[in-house]
């Protein structure tokens, strides 16, 4: 057997632990990427997998809704149910992004199937070792970004060009938990006090620069940086609200 | 033929040397300095120059010329002496003269004794390179005389004394003076400068500091200013009767600074005196000499505007924010053209029509003027007042002045779509109400504004005056075309186009029968020629002529307005009528038909209508009759015409919610015009373009451009870039 060094030896088990394939397999993929673990999970999803399209034809009927070919909110749950995720579970956001799903609480069957092909899922037990995985995807900047910037036209009504202000705060909340940032709840409580009216796209993308540019005790903010009207308001409330003065936190309920 | 050989002749040196006879040069010296004592002696007349000549020349020749110059020098030097003692000797008033008419001596002497040394000059001394025998004259005569210990000060002090005397008012003899400073230049620049001039500066400088400091406790500014304007002009005066010329530059500056330049901020803040006071007194000549005066020194001038333009602007601020003044607008810009001639005609007689003072004056104009947000408005309300009564009788060129004075204002506003909104509704009144004093003074202040402001902005202005025109034209018509109505009432009707007109909503309003049908015998006959058109009857802003008789008899014309006749018609027909009742029948909204019942039935010598009870406000079951007494001293009586009014609280909002909404597709117009031509732009860029491109209208407001650029992102005109966000991009 291969001699490798305790560092190579932790990344392939954190790569098994991940994927759940063999050694061998998890070896291959690791060397073509040069040892990063990260790089060889893409590596190794992105080569062409092998999926019964039976086994999927079989899964997409189960959940399936009775009147409409489409995947609709009890078929939802259930396949939450099954895959052990609770639906309100930020994966099921990862899950749709895969799925480039249309909207919200609903996948079509193309969606679904190709979704599922292209994480090479075609059983409930693949599904459910893919969870850590798609989670894992959430710490990549990129990927978040992509992620959140899908966010807004998923969770957004068909037809509409923005973003009703009640869900737009709901997936704040849930993206920023995951991504930390410390604003989020001053923010939502600021459109709710004195914006009231629904999101735009343009808002939407550059509130994620905003929260990873800026930092929290905005500090470097800078006023002629072209942010939206929006944001600007925000830095005003914020500093008329004596939560932040000239660069200092007085909340101390926020995070550094 | 001879073949005798050429011969040259040739001439040779003496083979042998002829020596001088040192005791020929001893004694050829001793003719020349005996000559040389008799010059200096007045003793000239019984010599002979010629003689003299050679014998100068025969020294030279046989290379005695060291001989010659040296004793030239030491006789010199020794008279020179002898006339220093005698000049030390001279007492009081007479050293002078003493010191002129020994130098005069000497400088003939000098000539005399130069002629004779003539050939020493041209060539024993620049093979020597010593000093010509003038040059040498003038050196020795420095040396001996001038800076001998005894007359070196005393004829600095002298002259100083003399100098400060008549600073203090004597009078001097000006002629020694002159002859001495003269005698200072001839012996060198510097001598004049270090025996004479510098001590004088300094010495002059003294005196003014001094002078200055005892007229600024005890004069006011305008005093001081003459005073300094008069010593300028002595020194100057002084300097060409007795210094040298090249003084005059360096005395003034000195009294320049000492009376002006030291004491300038002073001067300018002087209570009670100083340059605020005489700007507002209008004190031409002493505004005047302080600007000549001030001119000279660095910054003078600057002070002078700086301390101008803030006092310009503060009580142009004053005048803009004072409660008293905003009650009448016609008052208010009328103050405003005022000031503006009282400091044109300040920059013009008393600044020299200097062109930084022009552009301070129009920046703080610029300033204080839009400080009050209304100021388009009332320079609005001022147009309209001239043009319905205050130009009546004025000659042609007088009203071409006066609207020049307002286009001057008109300049200096910012939000000049403000202006525009206004105008044209002030226009409208005039136009409908047919109350214009003059048709050409109306057209020539439009030539104006497109002149000033571009074709765009004065179109719909066109556009209402055309109107206007067409409507009299298609009045003909109308009469031509139905000669049977020439026996009832006579509808006079113009057709205004929409989009040239400022916005009126439409309202409800029940005429009388006979107008009506008239108003649909004209409705058929205007659309029969023209297909496609819409036509609405604008009821709030006609006018009607009734001819009334009253109860005794009285029989008056009244012009009113269409509600107003609306409503009078109504009492054909009945005697007593509630307001509810008139309400039902016309359909004239409430606000409309109260202000118009008050103005028929409340408003002395217009009362033609009664009601009971006798209050101001109206009451729903308020009775109205006519007013059987009613009088009055003229046949026609003009009730509640059409007038353009200052604004009231809300309807200002109003206007200004709409100028605010006019700008915004302006706005955006802007942004999609620079954005198709530079494809990508960064943020700050952008905006600074705006802003640039949109002030001949209003002034931008940043927060507002931006609003309208992410507008315009969200419909997909613009996007941001990927990699930099503060970059926009044009969509095709």
């Amino acid at each position: 057997m291969h001699k490798l060094g305790r560092g190579h030896r932790d990344k392939l088990q954190q790569f098994i632990s991940i994927t759940g394939v063999s050694e061998k397999v998890a070896l291959q993929s690791l060397k073509a990427s040069d040892w990063h673990v990260e790089g060889a999970i893409d590596f190794f999803y992105s080569q062409p997998q092998f999926t019964d399209s039976r086994h999927l034809e079989e899964l997409y009927n189960r959940y399936k809704d009775p009147y409409v070919d489409m995947i609709l909110a009890d078929g939802i749950s259930l396949l939450c149910s099954d895959i052990q995720v609770d639906p309100q579970d930020i994966v099921m956001l990862v899950l749709s992004w895969h799925m480039k799903a249309g909207t919200m609480c609903e996948f079509s069957k193309k969606e679904f199937i190709e979704g599922l092909q292209s994480l090479g899922i075609d059983s409930l037990e693949k599904f459910r070792e893919k969870i850590p995985y798609m989670r894992s995807q959430l710490k990549d900047e990129q990927k978040f970004r992509d992620i959140y910037n899908f966010a807004f036209g998923w969770a957004k009504e068909k037809g509409q060009k923005s973003l009703a202000l009640d869900t737009a705060i709901g997936m704040w909340q849930l993206l920023f938990a995951e991504k930390q940032w410390p604003l989020v709840d001053h923010w939502c409580q600021f459109l709710q006090a004195r914006h009231n009216k629904a999101i735009s796209r343009d808002t939407w993308s550059q509130l994620l620069e905003f929260a990873k540019t800026v930092g929290s005790n905005l500090s470097d903010y800078d006023a002629e940086g072209a942010w939206p009207y929006l944001i600007d308001e925000f830095v005003e409330y914020l500093n008329e609200n004596g939560i932040i003065q000239s660069g200092l936190i007085i909340d101390s309920t926020l995070k550094r | 033929m001879s073949n005798q050989k050429k011969r040259n002749f040739q001439i040779e040196a003496f083979k042998h040397r002829v020596v001088m006879d040192p005791k020929y040069a001893d004694k050829t010296w001793k003719i020349l300095e005996h000559a040389i004592h008799e010059i200096y002696n007045h003793n000239a007349s019984g010599l002979s120059f010629e003689e003299l000549y050679r014998n100068a020349y025969n020294m030279v020749l046989h290379k005695f010329g060291e001989k010659l110059y040296s004793g030239l020098v030491s006789t010199m030097t020794g008279h020179l002496k002898d006339i220093a003692q005698s000049v030390e000797a001279a007492q009081g008033g007479s050293f002078l003269e003493e010191l002129n008419r020994k130098w005069n001596d000497h400088n003939k002497a000098l000539q005399m004794i130069r002629d004779i040394l003539m050939y020493m000059d041209r060539t024993y001394i620049p093979s020597t390179q010593k000093t010509p025998v003038h040059e040498l004259g003038l050196n020795l005569w420095k040396e001996n005389v001038i800076y001998s210990s005894q007359i070196r000060t005393r004829l600095l002090n002298t002259l100083l004394e003399l100098l400060h005397s008549e600073r203090t008012g004597e009078v001097i003899d000006r002629g020694i003076l002159r002859n001495i400073t003269k005698m200072l230049m001839d012996l060198g620049p510097s001598v004049y400068g270090q025996e004479f001039e510098n001590h004088f500066l300094q010495v002059s400088a003294e005196f003014y500091r001094v002078e200055s400091q005892k007229f600024i406790e005890c004069c006011d500014c305008g005093d001081y200013l003459k005073k300094a304007e008069r010593r300028l002009n002595e020194e100057t005066e002084r300097v060409s009767h007795y210094l040298d010329s090249r003084t005059e530059k360096k005395i003034t500056n000195v009294v320049e600074k000492e009376m002006i330049e030291n004491h300038m901020l002073r001067l300018i803040h002087m209570e009670n005196s100083g340059l605020v006071h005489m700007l507002c007194d209008d004190k031409y000549e002493d505004l005047s000499r302080m600007y000549n005066l001030f001119r000279r020194v660095t910054d003078g001038l600057s002070k002078i505007r700086e301390v101008m333009t803030s006092h310009m602007r503060e009580s142009g601020k004053q005048l803009v924010t004072d409660p008293e003044r905003l009650k009448d607008p016609v008052e208010y810009v009328q103050r405003l053209l005022d000031e503006k001639d009282k400091y044109d005609k300040i920059i013009n007689l008393a600044f020299n029509n200097d062109k930084s003072f022009q552009n301070a004056l129009n920046s703080s104009f610029e300033y204080f003027i839009n400080l009050n947000p209304r100021s388009p408005e009332f320079i609005s309300l001022f147009v309209d007042d001239k043009l319905r009564k205050g130009l009546k009788g004025v000659s042609e060129d007088d009203v071409e002045v006066t609207l020049d004075k307002v286009m001057m204002l008109f300049r200096y506003l910012q939000e000049k779509d403000v202006f525009e909104k206004y105008y044209k509704q002030h226009l409208a009144k005039r136009l409908l109400s047919g109350k214009t004093v003059s048709d050409d003074a109306e057209r020539s202040l439009i030539v104006k504004l497109k002149t000033e402001c571009g074709y765009q902005f004065t179109s719909k202005l066109e556009g209402m005056f055309t109107d206007m025109k067409t409507s009299q034209d298609t009045m003909q018509g109308f009469s031509a075309c139905h000669p049977e109505l020439n026996d009832g009432p006579t509808l006079t009707v113009q057709v205004l186009t929409t989009g040239s007109w400022p916005t009126q909503s439409s309202v409800t309003c029940n005429l009388p029968a006979e107008m009506s049908t008239l108003c649909e015998k004209f409705r058929s006959f205007y659309l029969g020629t023209r297909t496609g058109r819409r036509l609405s009857w604008q009821t709030n802003m006609g006018t009607a002529d009734l001819k009334a008789t009253f109860g005794k008899g009285q029989k008056h014309e009244l012009n009113v307005s269409t509600y107003q006749m609306c409503v009078l018609m109504l009492f054909n027909n009945a005697d007593r009528l509630s307001y509810k009742e008139i309400e039902q029948a016309t359909e004239i909204p409430a606000s409309d038909l109260k202000r118009c019942l008050q103005s028929l039935a409340l408003v002395k010598g217009r009362n033609v209508l009664r009601k009971e009870p006798m209050s101001k406000d109206i009451g729903e079951d308020d009775a109205f009759f006519v007013n059987e007494k009613f009088s009055s001293k003229l046949y026609k009586v003009k009730i509640g015409t059409v007038v353009a009014q200052k604004e009231s609280e809300p309807e200002k909002q109003e206007t200004r919610q709409r100028v605010e909404e006019d700008r915004k597709p302006q706005i955006e117009a802007a942004i999609v015009r620079i954005m198709k031509s530079r494809k990508q732009l960064d943020h700050n860029n952008l905006i600074a373009e705006v802003t640039k491109q949109l002030q001949s209208r209003f002034l931008a407001n940043p927060t507002e451009v931006k609003k309208r650029i992410e507008s315009l992102i969200e419909r997909d005109f613009l996007e941001r870039d990927d990699s930099d966000r503060r970059l926009y991009r044009y969509l095709a």
